[in-house]
């Protein structure tokens, strides 16, 4: 209950219209201290017992006050005080009570069984005080255990709660670690396979750079063979300058076809950036062709026309600047003459 | 009977109650004397039979007997204790009655708050102040709504909490307590504007 619902329950309360729940929570909110309450009861208690005065009055026997005033005398022998009958209802002296602390009991009782009764009605009062305030302390207390020890049950789940998560925590980072690991192997393995497919390749144009050039020489010692086999053919030889004196060549030379062969041996090794320059020397020389040096500072150059053989009086090899020129313009190192 | 004339049962003075106390007869039979027909009016208008009524005060006067040791003025004023004590004692004999399928008073109106014509004239056998409390109870109490003073009177006389009423009156739980809430307020109010003084609320 509220303040505001206890406060608006004060009136009903002192009429005796609460029910016994709703009667001991205000008795408790009471007996917390509530001044505002205290004073709202204690106006609304002496309305309600101001209630009889409008009734008509009704006298009682005459024989009443006699048998009342024996009462006290008779039960002054009576070592124990006699409860009285049943407590269904709310005891007067209980809200009393409840409103104010009970007053030092008066010393000078002459009747015996009224300090006794004073004595156990103290007693019995602060017991009940006593008692209802261990039953709520103990109720208190109960509610508190009860809420730490749901407290504490919620703090070992969280806890447990938090050590799965930090265990899934590091089996995501191993899972993690793992995933990272097999993606640098992948990475790796491509840039292994990529590198294998670029050899690959390399050593696929390198093929077909080979196979060009072994067909190349194949159709050159064929275009010789077929020169050299052909009774037609002439042959020219070319000797060493001064400036090659152990080198020397020869030149096949087909009239039909016009095609000519020239071997060269013994040849010195080119300088960067020259050739060797085939002239055929009628009135003036005529290019045939440039030529390099194998391994074996050998040369075999294919002429595949010549031109009008029998008027070519001379043959010379100079050396030229690289692609060749137009007229001789450096040594001579191989001559010859049909 | 009694030469000297009668206290008011609403001017009961709290050193009375302190001689009794302190074992005083004839403080007792004085204060009998002051509070008897008050409570008896009550404990009669609650259980409906003098003769029950009757064995009632002797318990309560023996309970006061008992403990007014207990009492302290600051628990408010002597005859607030002395009705309080009485309607609690006759409230019990009534559920114990009703308990034992006894006659239970008859509902509201039969017996209402305050008789039709309140009966005001002045009591040859009563004081003063006793006459003026009762007019202006009276009074009080009919300027009420009817449905305010039955849920009073069956609250107070009849010893119903407040959902009994509602059952009884068919009511909502709501309704009825608004109706006590209201009566008790306008009564604190019309008291607090006419009581006499020493008789503050």
């Amino acid at each position: 209950m509220t303040h505001e619902e206890l406060e608006e329950a004060v009136p009903l309360y002192a009429i005796g219209a609460l029910e016994r729940s709703e009667r001991q929570a205000i008795e408790a909110h009471l007996l917390s201290g509530c001044a505002a309450c205290h004073a709202a009861l204690k106006d609304y208690q002496t309305v309600a017992s101001l209630l009889p005065f409008g009734l008509t009055p009704a006298t009682p026997p005459n024989t009443l006050k006699a048998k009342i005033l024996m009462a006290p005398a008779s039960t002054a022998s009576q070592a124990e005080p006699e409860q009285p009958g049943p407590r269904s209802s709310l005891e007067p002296g209980e809200w009393m009570n409840h409103l104010f602390p009970p007053i030092t009991p008066a010393r000078s009782l002459p009747f015996r069984f009224a300090m006794g009764f004073a004595a156990a009605v103290i007693l019995f009062g602060g017991g009940y005080l006593a008692w209802m305030n261990y039953t709520r302390t103990a109720q208190r207390s109960g509610e508190i255990q009860q809420l730490q020890a749901t407290v504490q049950q919620e703090t070992s789940r969280v806890a447990s709660l938090q050590s799965e998560l930090r265990q899934r925590e590091q089996t995501l980072d191993g899972l993690k670690s793992d995933l990272d690991q097999r993606t640098t192997e992948v990475a790796e393995l491509r840039d292994q396979l990529l590198q294998r497919e670029a050899e690959l390749d390399d050593a696929h144009t390198q093929l077909t750079q080979h196979d060009s050039s072994l067909q190349r020489l194949a159709r050159q010692s064929e275009e010789f063979a077929a020169l050299f086999k052909n009774p037609a053919s002439k042959v020219v030889s070319l000797s060493g300058s001064d400036m090659a004196k152990s080198a020397g060549a020869f030149l096949l030379f087909d009239p039909a076809t016009k095609k000519a062969w020239l071997y060269a041996f013994n040849l010195p090794a080119l300088p960067s950036g020259k050739v060797y320059q085939l002239w055929a020397i009628d009135d003036k020389p005529v290019s045939a062709g440039v030529f390099g040096l194998d391994a074996g500072q050998k040369a075999r150059m294919l002429i595949k026309n010549m031109g009008e053989f029998p008027r070519m009086k001379k043959f010379a090899v100079t050396v030229e600047p690289d692609g060749g020129r137009p007229e001789p313009t450096g040594a001579i190192y191989l001559i010859g003459q049909i | 009977m009694e030469s000297a004339p009668r206290q008011a049962a609403s001017a009961i003075e709290p050193k009375l109650l302190a001689r009794v106390a302190k074992g005083d007869q004839q403080a007792f039979g004085q204060l009998y004397d002051q509070s008897s027909t008050l409570l008896f009016t009550l404990a009669y208008r609650i259980l409906n039979d003098r003769d029950e009524a009757a064995e009632l005060l002797q318990d309560v006067y023996l309970e006061v007997w008992r403990k007014i040791a207990k009492y302290d003025v600051g628990r408010g004023s002597p005859i607030a204790w002395l009705v309080t004590l009485t309607r609690s004692r006759a409230i019990d004999r009534l559920r114990s009655r009703a308990s034992r399928g006894q006659h239970v008073v008859a509902d509201s109106f039969e017996h209402p708050l305050v008789s039709v014509t309140p009966d005001v004239s002045p009591n040859p056998y009563e004081a003063r102040e006793d006459t003026e409390m009762r007019q202006l109870m009276a009074k009080a109490i009919l300027d009420l709504p009817l449905p305010q003073q039955q849920a009073i009177e069956m609250a107070f006389y009849q010893g119903l909490t407040h959902t009994e009423i509602a059952a009884k009156l068919n009511q909502p739980l709501g309704t009825v307590k608004t109706r006590i809430k209201l009566a008790m307020s306008k009564l604190r109010a019309s008291l607090h504007e006419t009581l006499p003084q020493g008789h503050q609320l």
